[in-house]
């Protein structure tokens, strides 16, 4: 058992959607837990760097979202914020 | 930034000056869940911290009063501290060369006096902050900058030492166990006496480049995570484990440090009285 | 600048003194005159380690403190009690420690975070003679640099005060501490193993209560937290735990506390920390001189030796010698005044090295007039400092006396 998989799961019906995903993209550090710890496809890099100098993540699919928590959790930067819609 | 942060947090501090994929901020944020989860508000929680990576990049995030002592001399200050100002929750929250090093004579007697205090040693495993130095914790064979041929000096568990020392709270927990780390942090800070909890987490600059051999967030933060369960990704078993959990708990079970020094107080003081009287 | 008043002492506490009528006469020894000034003052905390010739201190303040609501709490090093005394400043007590040579080098960790904090603080240091343990029962002025260099990395300025006499330690504890509120910054209180441990006349108030000449400990609850860049003084101290979100560190800080690293925040801070000191060296000078006005040579002493010099002046007099005599209370910042006069100088200190020496040399106008009389662990005797005044006063050169040392280099 990894802690990052390298397979993503498919989005699922019926959980996925009631989630509002939020990521203070200007205090993003990008180092990539969050899309990596993610059991579904959520996240992504953008390709313009923040005022950090990093590629920050963005919430790219947040349709897919079934409110784990795992990227709260994960974030070493306070960025993100997942709430029921 | 997150509602606890917002809310707890100050603004202009964060982002820290934490580098890229350190565990320091992700365990600032599960200390900030145990805080929202007793309810406690920033007036009642002191945030105290030392030198080093821990020091560094927690001191002045806390939205409430701050101190950053010395190097080592975190828990002496909230020995004084703590006297002036009894009713407060004080998280202490210092690295491995803070509390297993530099330190460790303050953590041992503040343990044995059990001070009220909730101390959070945040574990890289190295002093990372002057470029990656083994300490204390440092595991036995691993390269750090100081130790090119390896680390040829015995380990040391600080949970060992402050529970030998008298701790009423002593807990070990690692970055990839969020859920446990706010149980635990909750019940520490509800012990009205001395809490230790001891969190590893991974440094990517220097522990990971030089002991690990990376500098990939991920696959740092994967070696912790194996550590903890004792198994890689293949099944098969890692070179140590750490063992995680409550280690042990006498919570609010012998009388804290400043509350033994009033209620000699208020006896000295009726003595002086009765003898008063005529 | 401070004005050199005619001679006598200058000091806070002849007033003070004046306005004491009802009070207690003991026999009591220094440290008990040490312990009793600082619970006048106000202090409700001691932090520290039991160390020869301060012990006293620590047993004496073991047993006052629990009985005004005060915290005795005794350290595993002096590390760990001047920390203990800063955080208890921080959290809004009074509080003093107490130690010997080999403690106050321990401390200087702490000492420069109070420092930087602007934390009011005292320090009672007991000089032995040294280096490191030394002679623990013999008395030592070897700390007039290292408590001036309290701290490593420069860039302040510190107040340092020693007592000649069981009565002015009294005093002297009490203005200590309304210096340290003052100043927002530690005060050390530069005393020997003779004033510690001699037991003498002393004269306590009854009522501590009603000392309306103890300053009263304030708390700052508003930004600025530092006013760095400014001189002023009389800001209270900062304080922790009154939901103010002060930020207190070892880093040089900005208003806020916030830790920076820039030029211009260092600079600001400096300015502040070096300047509240030496722009009001007027509100610091404390001192003791007589016979200046038709001195020839003036004797210069500190602490307890000055007891024996005083008295060798007093008899070089009586030979005709045309003496004067200053006695230093304030130590740091350095009365250079005092010194700019044309006449010769005779400095008598408890160190073979010389210290005090050295700034009467760079503060007087004319250098080869500067001489050293330096004895170890032993008071100067009177005949000495009376034989010295009389070799300087005839040819500017002192005598040959045995067990005194006269060469700095």
């Amino acid at each position: 058992m990894a802690l990052f998989k390298t397979e993503k799961k498919p989005p699922r019906a019926g959980i996925a959607g009631k989630w509002d995903v939020v990521i203070g993209e200007d205090m993003c550090k990008a180092c990539g837990f969050c899309l990596n710890v993610c059991p579904v496809p959520v996240f992504e890099y953008r390709t313009v760097p923040n005022k950090l100098g990093w590629f920050p993540m963005y919430v790219k699919h947040e349709e897919h979202c079934i409110g784990c928590m795992l990227c709260y959790q994960i974030c070493p930067d306070f960025c993100i914020d997942v709430a029921a819609k | 930034m997150n509602k606890l942060a917002a809310k707890y947090l100050r603004p202009s501090q964060i982002p820290t000056k934490a580098c890229h994929g350190c565990g320091i901020g992700m365990i600032e944020n599960w200390l900030l869940q145990a805080i929202d989860e007793l309810g406690l508000k920033q007036e009642d929680v002191i945030f105290g911290t030392g030198i080093g990576c821990v020091g560094r990049q927690t001191f002045a995030t806390w939205g409430g009063d701050n101190f950053g002592a010395t190097h080592g001399r975190a828990l002496a200050v909230a020995t004084g501290l703590k006297l002036a100002q009894p009713d407060k929750k004080y998280l202490i929250v210092v690295g491995d060369g803070d509390a297993a090093s530099i330190g460790t004579s303050h953590l041992i007697h503040a343990a044995r006096r059990n001070l009220g205090v909730t101390v959070i040693c945040e574990d890289n495993m190295g002093y990372e902050s002057t470029g990656g130095q083994f300490s204390p914790t440092t595991p036995a064979g691993y390269v750090t900058n100081s130790s090119p041929y390896g680390m040829v000096e015995p380990g040391f568990d600080p949970c060992d030492v402050v529970k030998a020392a008298g701790a009423t709270f002593v807990a070990e927990t690692t970055a990839t166990q969020w859920h446990q780390t706010v149980k635990i942090v909750k019940k520490a800070l509800q012990n009205d006496g001395f809490s230790f909890v001891h969190v590893r987490f991974p440094c990517n600059e220097n522990f990971g480049a030089y002991a690990l051999g990376t500098r990939d967030t991920l696959k740092n933060l994967e070696w912790i995570y194996e550590h903890t369960q004792g198994r890689k990704a293949d099944g098969s078993e890692t070179d140590f484990t750490w063992e995680t959990g409550i280690k042990h708990d006498a919570s609010n079970s012998r009388p804290e440090f400043s509350r033994l020094l009033r209620d000699m107080n208020a006896r000295v003081k009726a003595d002086m009285e009765a003898k008063r009287r005529p | 600048m401070i004005t050199v008043k005619a001679g006598g002492l200058v000091a806070p506490w002849i007033e003070w003194e004046k306005r004491c009528t009802d009070g207690r006469r003991l026999l009591e020894a220094g440290t008990y005159a040490l312990t009793e000034g600082a619970i006048a003052a106000g202090c409700r905390v001691f932090a520290g380690y039991p160390i020869t010739p301060a012990t006293d201190i620590a047993e004496y303040m073991s047993k006052r403190l629990p009985q005004v609501g005060g915290y005795y709490v005794q350290c595993e090093d002096e590390l760990a009690g001047m920390h203990a005394c800063a955080g208890a400043s921080l959290g809004g007590l009074k509080a003093m420690t107490a130690t010997s040579g080999p403690g106050y080098t321990l401390m200087h960790d702490a000492y420069g975070w109070s420092i930087t904090n602007e934390i009011p603080l005292v320090v009672v240091d007991a000089m032995r003679v040294g280096p490191i343990s030394g002679i623990t029962g013999a008395p030592g002025q070897g700390e007039f640099y290292i408590a001036r260099y309290a701290s490593h990395g420069g860039n302040f300025e510190t107040i340092v005060v020693s007592p000649s006499s069981v009565q002015e330690a009294f005093w002297l504890t009490i203005d200590a501490f309304n210096l340290s509120e003052r100043f927002r910054t530690p005060v050390t209180i530069l005393t020997d193993q003779v004033i510690s441990d001699m037991w003498e006349d002393l004269f306590i108030p009854a009522d501590y209560d009603g000392l309306d000449f103890v300053r009263p400990r304030k708390h700052n609850l508003m930004m600025p937290f530092y006013p760095v860049g400014d001189a002023s003084i009389d800001v209270p101290p900062n304080v922790i735990g009154h939901g103010t979100g002060v930020c207190v560190s070892a880093y040089t800080h900005t208003e806020e506390g916030y830790d920076i690293e820039e030029m211009e925040a260092q600079w600001a801070q400096t300015y502040r920390l070096v300047n509240k000191i030496r722009h009001h060296k007027d509100e610091l000078a404390r001192y003791e001189t007589f016979g200046l006005d038709d001195a020839e040579v003036v004797a210069v002493a500190y602490g307890a030796n000055a007891r024996t010099v005083k008295t060798g002046v007093l008899e070089a007099r009586r030979r005709g010698v045309k003496a004067g005599f200053v006695r230093l209370v304030t130590l740091w910042p350095f009365l250079d005044e005092l010194f700019e006069r044309d006449c010769r100088f005779v400095v008598c200190e408890l160190n073979y090295d010389g210290q005090l020496v050295r700034e009467v040399q760079r503060a007087a106008p004319h250098k080869k007039d500067v001489h050293f009389m330096g004895k170890s662990a032993e008071l100067h005797t009177v005949s000495e400092v009376a034989a010295g005044l009389d070799g300087v006063a005839r040819s500017n050169r002192l005598p040959e006396l045995p067990y005194i040392w006269t060469e700095v280099r």
